[in-house]
């Protein structure tokens, strides 16, 4: 895992928000130095770059309508979030907490240290979407299985089948039909709805 | 002659020097310290820099790393030192630099190292792994096979070292049979396992980063153990000060990659030599880390005739980017990484302890401290040419 992280450091684009001042350049001289590809720009824009692998984000209390701005346009787990903080004050924590910062780099910038911080965050952000992505997937198969047991219930007792004559029902039904039996199942509740729903007479 | 004591003048440019006397790595530190005064001798015979002598400052850490830090301490307070010279074993490094940074002084570190650092106070003129170890890994897999041992001191340098010329064997098919790690004071009978296992397993190469004087028992003890048919020990270490201490048939056929040896046969390097172990004896080795000792000694005297300061945020400014006509040829300070341009270089230990160069590809490599993956396909000078100095 961190061997691969490392590997690709020098594939990773890295978007810079902050000031060009002495520590901003010196920000951006070592990311070059690390072998990160840097795109540095001041002042906060509106959006994040939808290229970026990496945001490395000053926070700082005086322009929090403008990182609040770019963090909501940055949306969940485009890239992974390092801030860059001058002060440990609530209302900068406060800031760093809703950024959802995966590192942070704390003021004046020193080279050491820097590597590290982009290194977990990277990690950090592949972790994360490797588990929202079977997130989804598990929630997807819960739904659909929560669906085969309504079509099963549904089957089992206007057609008085066993659960398991109901199930291979199902299952060939989606087989001949060449669909899922999850889209089956659906088919079943929905036909289920219609021919006992009472509809007025008009 | 009192008119001669007349032209220099000012008072003399204080710089602190930090190699060790004593202890597991004086052996190497102190070819450091001689190549430092060295150059210091010969700035000063020329009537110093800006008609003010040079004074070295010269203290012994012992080899023991929280010790070169408070001596770095000591140094930049007491001794009001902002340029510190020294410096070898990486742990040694890792502890001065944040004095070095604190005190707002500059470090010249003049050894090898395993990368992955920067300090904006530190100009490092020893080689980074993209100037030794992948033309030393190129050369042992053509010359000699792929399969690796490796067998180190235990410590940062070594195993960030093993990592390195692992994923070299491994990118070829090649295969590392075994990873062994020793005392940094080593002596014979830790080394017994070790050697039971190079018999065992009959490694094509066997790869050492053992350290300082652990290193002559190490090649006596293998040799002693396998007889003169042995497989070739390669390093990046073994210098010409660690050889000193050697039978010389237990140092025969062994490899070493480095940018400099004594046996360099260029007008400059030969100067050099001569000229050091004039002043230091005929039998004193000049190893790789003294060459860069002596050439960043004059690099930092030309950048303080140019400023006329110490102050170094004026001194690094003017260093980088700086070349010197160094004795391995012309050295070049990076710009972006402070450390050095340098000519890797790989040579064989012969019947007499002399290093003979095998592979000498005649490029200067620009330095890469942050190079992950080492890829032997980047170095594509061919080996089969240039073998002489």
């Amino acid at each position: 895992m961190t061997g691969s992280v490392l590997r690709d450091l020098r594939d990773l684009r890295v978007q810079v928000v902050h000031p060009p001042d002495e520590e901003g350049k010196s920000l951006v001289e070592h990311l070059k130095r690390i072998g990160c590809m840097v795109d540095a720009g001041w002042p906060i824009p509106d959006s994040p770059s939808p290229q970026a692998d990496i945001l490395v984000l000053a926070i700082n209390f005086d322009a929090r309508e403008e990182i609040r701005k770019l963090l909501r346009a940055h949306g969940d787990l485009r890239a992974a979030l390092i801030a860059i903080v001058d002060y440990e004050n609530p209302s900068t924590l406060q800031l760093v907490l809703e950024s959802g910062a995966l590192a942070v780099i704390e003021k004046p910038i020193r080279p050491f240290g820097l590597l590290t911080n982009v290194i977990l965050a990277r990690s950090l952000w592949l972790e994360r979407r490797k588990t929202d992505r079977k997130l989804q997937k598990l929630e997807a198969k819960v739904s659909g299985m929560q669906k085969i047991q309504r079509a099963k219930a549904i089957l089992m007792q206007s057609q008085q089948m066993s659960e398991d004559e109901a199930h291979s029902t199902i299952r060939k039904q989606a087989m001949s039909k060449r669909t899922s039996m999850e889209d089956m199942a659906i088919a079943i509740i929905n036909a289920n709805e219609l021919l006992t729903t009472k509809f007025p007479r008009s | 002659m009192k008119s001669e004591e007349l032209i220099v003048a000012g008072d003399p440019w204080r710089v602190g020097v930090m190699f060790s006397q004593t202890g597991v790595t004086a052996a190497v530190e102190r070819t450091a310290l001689q190549g430092t005064v060295l150059a210091i001798e010969e700035i000063n015979a020329r009537g110093g820099v800006l008609d003010r002598l040079i004074e070295p400052v010269i203290t012994d850490p012992e080899s023991i790393p929280t010790r070169y830090r408070s001596t770095a301490e000591r140094l930049m307070t007491s001794e009001r030192v902002r340029l510190i010279f020294g410096c070898y074993m990486s742990s040694s490094r890792k502890v001065t630099i944040p004095a070095v940074e604190a005190f707002r002084g500059i470090l010249f570190y003049p050894t090898l190292h395993e990368g992955f650092e920067y300090s904006p106070n530190c100009i490092y003129t020893g080689a980074c792994p993209n100037q030794n170890s992948l033309q030393l890994a190129r050369y042992l897999l053509q010359v000699y096979g792929k399969r690796f041992l490796m067998i180190g001191s235990n410590y940062v340098y070594p195993y960030e070292s093993n990592r390195i010329m692992t994923d070299l064997v491994v990118q070829v098919g090649g295969k590392v049979l075994d990873e062994i790690y020793v005392p940094l004071d080593a002596g014979r009978r830790d080394f017994g396992k070790a050697i039971a296992q190079i018999e065992k397993l009959k490694p094509d190469v066997v790869f050492s980063t053992v350290v300082g004087r652990a290193t002559a028992v190490f090649y006596e003890a293998y040799h002693d153990a396998l007889g003169p048919t042995r497989p070739p020990i390669a390093s990046l270490t073994t210098s010409e000060a660690e050889v000193a201490d050697m039978r010389p048939e237990a140092a025969e056929g062994h490899i070493t990659g480095a940018p400099f040896f004594e046996t360099l046969a260029t007008p400059s390097a030969k100067r050099f030599v001569r000229d050091y172990k004039q002043r230091f004896g005929q039998d004193a080795p000049v190893s790789a880390c003294a060459e860069a000792a002596y050439f960043q000694m004059h690099l930092a005297a030309r950048a303080l005739r140019r400023t006329g300061t110490d102050d170094p945020d004026l001194l690094l400014r003017e260093l980088r980017e700086s070349e010197f006509d160094a004795p391995q040829g012309r050295v070049r300070i990076d710009a972006e990484n402070n450390h050095t341009f340098l000519w890797p270089r790989v040579a064989r230990l012969d019947a007499a302890k002399n290093f003979q160069i095998v592979w000498n590809p005649g490029m200067r490599v620009k330095p890469d401290p942050y190079c992950v993956v080492q890829s032997l396909d980047d170095w594509s000078a061919d080996p089969l040419t240039a073998t002489a100095s």
